[in-house]
């Protein structure tokens, strides 16, 4: 028997066990990796990555999520502390919290993993074989999932396979293993995390849909097939009916989401507006006005950090027409080639007819059988749909001890959400571990010596899906670079960061000899580390790589001239070949980390974060800004389950306290800061007094919350009978005997929100209208609720009670931006006028009271202050900007700084505690370590030049530099930061700044020149 | 001239402009691709002796790209470089390159729009300005029969 | 230290128009500390010269070294190798440095690229300001630690002229009036009698008036 992944399960329990490889469960794998955690990840498919492998692009970036995704993919297959346990599936767990024992059974793969190198002969001879193949051919080209597969091997259907003698011989490696029986092994673990993803609604029983009768009629993860670069049609976009390029194309929304449809799923799938604007936008990108492209709606729910301005560029910059209407019927007209939607809108009494060539279905996620089956096995209380129940403030803690629960498992969401929640999960899970012993170092070839050799430079070229490939051809600039001196060899590598590539690249180095690398491929913003790794590995020094940013830099701007971007591509090819002949080996610097943690802000996010931290041993400070802990939850009274947030917070300020490991400071005012990940130093006043004290500290997390927005609007602070939901929450609990007065109720939504000085949706304001009308409904059954919305944007769950509220009698009436509610004084009521759109006409309400959904806003004062003395960078709203969107949700771009809560962007408490936990993980990643790298990119002083000037030390922001015994300026590299000032104005030349030398910079200068003189 | 196509080199600080023009690409932002990035850690870092070089081998037009005002990863390097491109600017104007040909700009990393804007409008100056005085006759002096 | 700062480039390019090939020398000591002519300021000469003389059609090679020390004759030794095959030299060195190059190298033309203004300390990053003249019979033992011939406007001996206002001179409401300064640094080493001794009319032998200066140590002398 052929163990499939070569790897011995140990048998302690001090590890986690990761139901589901996809992202939540990758990110969750990482996050425990990094903090040094011991982890079993399974999956019940043959590789990881799970949905988002078969997306084309992700929102709102517009990536191509292989790119994206690939880094992390092969870290996982990587690190130390992951077993990777692919086409396992998981059928039993006993135990508690703690020691759980947990029976797994792994499906036969039929093929060595350890003798595979994924050559595709097989799949060439016996193309029958395949097992699986995402989107909408059953005989995609290849049987890998991807090109970045992780694993890296092929699997083989044996029961297609007739002739499986033939099969063995057409593999050169010999890794065909037809005796392979799979196996069964029980596993122990402290704690599980469930991450097991969704499966998509089938539309196949909605005959108006039409979607078993016309092929042109597809899903929206079909549709991303198709556009898909590794799809079955390579990324050309065709119908499937004729294979002709579709020239009009609708999306209908809430295709088994919102209770519409038979079987629907009765809450919100909360990401299919998104995925919809996006695969519109990619496709009037790629097509520009030879297409049409229209979005049928219910509601335009796009609710998420920046969505709203992603909505107003698909509207406004690529002319996606959105109509609010649920169509009819799909049918093929009479002899017709498109397909005919039926539907009628607000404004037309009659029913509209409309020909389309193509329709996508944006189909909701739903729990597979499979996963509900095993919940269930596993004891967890599950809801009516199947996900695992989890208590409102304890958002990844599942009804069962020790069992969390992340992603689409929990409830359906986006990427960043998912991503959030896995670190969360991986926080709640890590705590039940021991802390265990660090592994060295992998072992790594020893460097090496190339000082002495002549150059020989080796250039590869990533396609990066259509990313590169699409514009320009990659082939001819690997032939082009070939040509370079000094070059060797040059070759394309297809997505140059998948782990096959990145094999290939480490084998080429050593069989060429190469001492010198080039890569064309992204930023090495994101991906230097990645490439400096692979040439280490093929025991290069790994500084001895650079990196020509041809995508950000040439295909995606110069998409639409590519022989300008190909131009482009070459110089800056040349331009990096020139100066990694510049590049000398350098040695990198390690200094103790400080494991001390610096939270700034004392609200829920703050504190729980704080808590997370202190329960795992690290010594946390709270700054908070005010006299007291608690923010701006001190104020809530109800959460939208009905859930009272006064006794939780009370709770947490009482916890926080209590705990040794916490130290809160109050009335904190930071005034300073300096330092490094690891040796931060942060100056702040404190007290009524305003000492000044400095902290230590490794990390520093911002948790500084968000304000309730208060635009003057609508007579807001000058009727009585106005006032903002966060009011109206308070007068629920604090004078229900008002409330009940109350028999004309109207809200308005999006006030200061949505609007051009505010574009974003304020995310939490249609959930709290939803509560208040609920719970003033209870109070007053008689009274009359108007809810004044433009889209009400209940996701996930949220919907139930908006369905809800309808049952109740709440009337819902939209109004638009031109068409704004008027409120005028009424003694002590007021009135509010409105045009109602299916009436057509205006109507009058007096109101007792007129609730403002006015939602929450930046804290403009703190967090200007803060993104200054930090250096951190903001979104134009005020809200500080995380380093990436979808795959960093919680990291800030500067090093050791991380957010959560509000001060990230407008959220529930529910998701402010899960931010919150995830902060705390990805914390952990970084205190996990004993020391921290500081780079190599430090200076050097040549002493036989330096005229002891001065003008490095007195040109240090840092203070560094000093004239040494000797007479000559001493700068240390474990203090250097390495801005290069010193360099830029010593009048000797005397310093160089290692990786930005002179000579690298004027060769980078010489070769894009080169083009014109030669 | 009316086919002119400047060659433009931007030098961008690693936290801010090169960050702005990464996020440029990600929004699909398009600009001319006359611009050229050489990537530094801090606009502090580039050195007056850069500039000239990059007139030298046969610039149109130089700009140096860092931080908003306050926002430097490092204090106040981009500061050092706003007053190190006037000081060079004067100098240009005594080599008769002209100084205008040279310019500072500051983004915010997040500033994709404006990284693109800037690319733009330095495009259209410099085509506007013509071939640097010193470009053509490199090409010759260096190749004399390249047209 | 000498302070010298960069003629403007029209002069120099004067100097080398006639000139096919030139080495262009800097000096690390001095004029590396008020950066004008250090390795850093020969790379920027050579490349603005190159670039402005072609614009008039001339091509110039330039050769960029930079000594340790222009005054002393081995560095000067140093040029040997690169002097030839040159046209002429342009030094970025001080006037000293100018002229022992010159001296050295007997058949080749030097110039100078940069104007020698004074001996001076270092105010604060960027700003240099004049300190002695080398008036070679220092006074600032009786002073108070400022010297009058340098730093008063008509290098006065005993106090200041009429036309010191508000601690100015009357030069420039930036030139601090030396005499004031020299009372208010007296007064506060209690040394205010030190003010009314009268200094008797300065000998100018010393400095220069003699004739050009020389030291010898003759223990010293090869």
């Amino acid at each position: 028997m052929v163990e499939m992944e070569n790897i011995k399960v140990a048998q302690g329990h001090n590890k986690v066990l990761v139901i589901g490889g996809g992202l939540g469960g990758i990110r969750t794998a990482l996050d425990l990796a990094e903090s040094e955690k011991d982890v079993i990840l399974v999956d019940k498919a043959y590789a990881v990555g799970g949905l988002m492998t078969q997306l084309d692009r992700t929102f709102p970036t517009n990536n191509c999520d292989l790119c994206t995704l690939s880094p992390n993919l092969s870290e996982s297959g990587r690190k130390q502390h992951i077993e990777l346990l692919t086409m396992t599936s998981v059928s039993g767990v006993r135990g508690e919290k703690g020691n759980f024992t947990v029976s797994l059974e792994t499906a036969p793969r039929y093929i060595n993993m350890d003798k595979c190198t994924a050559c595709g002969e097989c799949y060439k001879h016996f193309p029958e074989c395949v097992r699986f193949t995402p989107g909408l051919d059953h005989r995609a080209p290849t049987c890998m999932r991807y090109p970045q597969a992780t694993p890296q091997a092929f699997s083989v259907d044996l029961e297609k396979c007739t002739d499986i003698n033939a099969l063995i011989k057409i593999c050169p490696a010999g890794a065909i293993s037809p005796d392979d029986m799979g196996r069964r092994r029980e596993v122990r673990c402290g704690s599980i995390v469930l991450s097991a993803g969704a499966a998509l609604f089938d539309p196949s029983g909605l005959d108006y849909l039409g979607y078993s009768a016309e092929p042109d009629v597809v899903t929206n993860l079909e549709y991303e097939r198709i556009m898909s670069a590794s799809g079955p049609t390579m990324g050309q976009l065709v119908r499937p009916s004729n294979g002709k390029q579709p020239k009009k194309i609708a999306w209908i929304q809430c295709v088994g989401s919102r209770g519409l449809q038979k079987g629907a799923a009765p809450y919100c799938s909360s990401a299919c507006c998104m995925i919809a604007l996006k695969e519109a936008i990619v496709t009037k990108e790629r097509f520009q006005n030879d297409i049409e492209t229209a979005i049928f709606y219910m509601d335009m729910r796009t609710f998420g950090k920046d969505y709203e301005l992603y909505l107003n560029r698909a509207k406004n910059k690529h002319g996606v027409r959105l109509i609010r209407s649920r169509p009819h019927s799909i049918l093929r007209a009479n002899n017709q080639d498109g397909l005919r939607l039926s539907y009628t809108t607000d404004d037309a009494g009659e029913m509209k007819n409309e020909d389309f060539d193509m329709v996508v279905l944006s189909t909701g996620f739903k729990i597979a059988d499979d996963v509900r089956e095993l919940s269930l096995k596993m004891g967890l209380t599950l809801n009516a749909s199947g996900f695992a129940m989890t208590e409102e403030f304890s958002p990844v803690e599942t009804s069962k001890s020790g069992i969390y629960v992340c992603g689409m498992s929990e409830s359906p969401k986006d990427i960043p959400d998912t991503m959030v929640q896995a670190s969360a999960a991986a926080c709640m899970a890590g705590k039940d571990l021991e802390v265990s012993v660090k592994d060295p170092d992998g072992d790594l070839p020893p460097e090496r010596d190339v000082t002495d050799e002549a150059l020989r430079i080796g250039v590869f070229i990533c396609d990066c899906g259509e990313n590169i490939g699409g514009v320009l051809d990659v082939a001819k600039i690997a032939e082009y670079s070939q040509s370079l001196p000094n070059v060797v060899i040059a070759e394309p590598q297809g997505h140059g960061c998948s782990r096959q590539s990145m094999e290939q690249i480490q084998k080429s180095i050593i069989e060429n000899k190469l001492n010198r690398v080039v890569i064309g491929g992204c930023s090495p913003r994101t991906h230097e580390a990645k490439f400096q790794e692979v040439i280490r590995r093929a025991g290069l020094n790994k500084f001895l790589v650079e990196i020509a940013n041809i995508r950000d830099q040439a295909t995606w701007v110069h998409a639409h001239l590519p022989e300008k971007a190909t131009q482009k591509a070459q110089d800056l090819i040349r331009m990096a070949v020139g100066a990694v002949a510049e590049a000398h080996p350098l040695k990198e610097h390690n200094i103790p980390i400080n494991k001390d943690v610096l939270v700034v802000g004392g609200g829920v996010t703050g504190m729980t974060t704080a808590l997370r931290l202190a329960d795992q041993g690290y010594k946390v400070y709270i700054a908070e800004k005010s006299d007291s802990l608690g923010g701006l939850g001190k104020v809530l009274h109800s959460t939208l389950s009905g859930v009272e947030v006064r006794p939780f917070v009370n709770d947490l300020i009482d916890k926080t306290k209590a705990n040794a490991n916490i130290q809160v400071i109050l009335r904190a005012i930071i005034v300073d800061h300096s330092g490094m990940p690891g040796m931060f130093k942060t100056g702040m006043q404190t007290g009524p007094q305003m000492f000044y004290r400095t902290i230590q500290h490794g990390v520093t997390i911002l948790a500084t919350g968000a304000v309730a927005n208060r635009p003057k609007q609508y007579l807001l602070g000058e009727s009585e009978a106005v006032g903002t939901q966060l009011e109206t929450d308070a007068l629920l609990a604090d004078a229900p005997e008002t409330v009940k007065n109350w028999d004309n109720v109207v809200m308005i939504q999006c006030v200061g929100s949505r609007v051009p000085e505010n574009p974003n949706c304020s995310r939490i304001c249609c959930q709290s209208a939803i509560k208040n009308a609920l719970r003033i409904r209870k109070l007053n059954p008689d009274g009359r609720i108007f809810v004044l919305y433009r889209d009400m944007r209940t996701y996930g769950f949220q919907e139930e009670y908006y369905l809800e509220a309808r049952k109740q009698g709440v009337i819902f009436v939209r109004y638009s931006l031109d068409q704004l509610p008027k409120v005028e004084a009424a003694g002590n009521q007021v009135n509010v006028t409105f045009t109602d759109p299916i009436l057509g006409r205006e109507l009058m309400v007096t109101a007792d009271r007129l609730c403002l959904s006015t939602g929450l806003a930046a804290d403009e004062d703190s967090t200007e202050d803060l993104a200054r003395i930090f250096k951190l960078p903001r979104t134009s709203d005020g809200f500080f900007l995380e380093d990436h969107v979808k795959l960093r949700p919680v990291d800030l771009p500067v090093p050791g700084f991380y957010v959560a809560g509000t001060a990230h962007s407008p959220k529930t408490i529910r998701e402010s505690i899960t931010q919150a936990q995830a902060v705390a993980s990805r914390a952990q990643t970084l205190l996990a370590r004993d020391s921290i790298n500081l780079g190599a990119a430090v200076v050097r002083v040549d002493s036989n030049k330096c005229a002891a000037c001065l003008i490095c030390v007195r040109v240090c922001p840092f203070d560094v530099p000093f004239i040494n015994a000797d007479g000559y300026s001493e700068i240390d590299p474990a203090k250097c930061h390495g801005c290069g000032l010193c360099a830029a104005e010593c009048p000797a030349k005397a310093i160089q700044l290692m990786q930005f030398e002179d000579d690298r910079i004027v060769a980078k200068l010489e070769q894009l020149f080169e083009r014109m003189v030669g | 001239m009316e086919n002119f196509e400047p060659v433009i080199v931007a030098f961008c600080c690693h936290y801010c402009a090169y960050t702005a023009a990464d996020m440029a690409g990600s929004q699909r932002l398009t600009y001319p691709a006359n611009i050229k990035i050489i990537r530094v850690p801090c606009s502090g870092k580039v050195d007056a002796i850069h500039i000239i070089k990059a007139f030298e081998k046969g610039a149109d037009g130089v700009y140096v790209a860092g931080c908003l005002d306050g926002d430097c990863h490092f204090k106040n390097g981009n500061n050092r470089a706003s007053r190190r491109v006037e000081y060079v600017q004067k100098y240009l104007d005594e080599i008769g390159i002209g100084g205008e040909r040279l310019e500072m700009v500051k983004m915010s990393a997040g500033m994709g729009y404006l990284f693109a804007k800037i690319a733009s409008e330095m495009t259209e100056k410099i085509r506007k300005l013509g071939p640097s005085p010193v470009r053509p006759l490199t090409v010759q002096a260096s190749q004399p029969t390249a047209s | 230290m000498i302070t010298a700062e960069r003629k403007p480039l029209e002069e120099l390019i004067e100097f080398v128009r006639p000139f096919k090939r030139i080495l262009l020398v800097g000096c690390n000591e001095c004029v590396t500390v008020c950066s004008a002519g250090g390795r850093k300021e020969v790379g920027l000469l050579a490349s603005g010269l190159k670039m402005a003389l072609l614009q008039s059609g001339n091509t110039i090679e330039i050769r960029e070294h930079t000594l340790e020390r222009q005054c002393d004759p081995e560095y000067i030794d140093e040029l040997l190798p690169m002097i030839d095959g040159v046209d002429a030299v342009m030094s970025m060195a001080c006037g000293c440095g100018v002229q022992e190059v010159a001296r050295r190298y007997k058949n080749m033309p030097v110039f100078p690229a940069v104007n020698t203004k004074f001996m001076g300390a270092s105010e604060r990053p960027g700003v240099w300001a004049e300190r002695c003249q080398g008036c070679g019979n220092c006074l600032l033992g009786v002073t108070g630690g400022i010297c009058p011939i340098a730093r008063c406007s008509k290098r006065l001996m005993n106090g200041p002229c009429g036309g010191s206002v508000t601690g100015k001179c009357e030069i420039s409401q930036d030139v601090d009036c030396a005499w004031q300064l020299i009372w208010d640094r007296l007064k506060e080493l209690g040394l205010e009698d030190q003010y009314l001794k009268i200094i008797p009319a300065k000998d100018w032998r010393t400095a220069g008036g003699g004739g050009p200066r020389k030291i010898i140590r003759e223990d010293l002398t090869a």
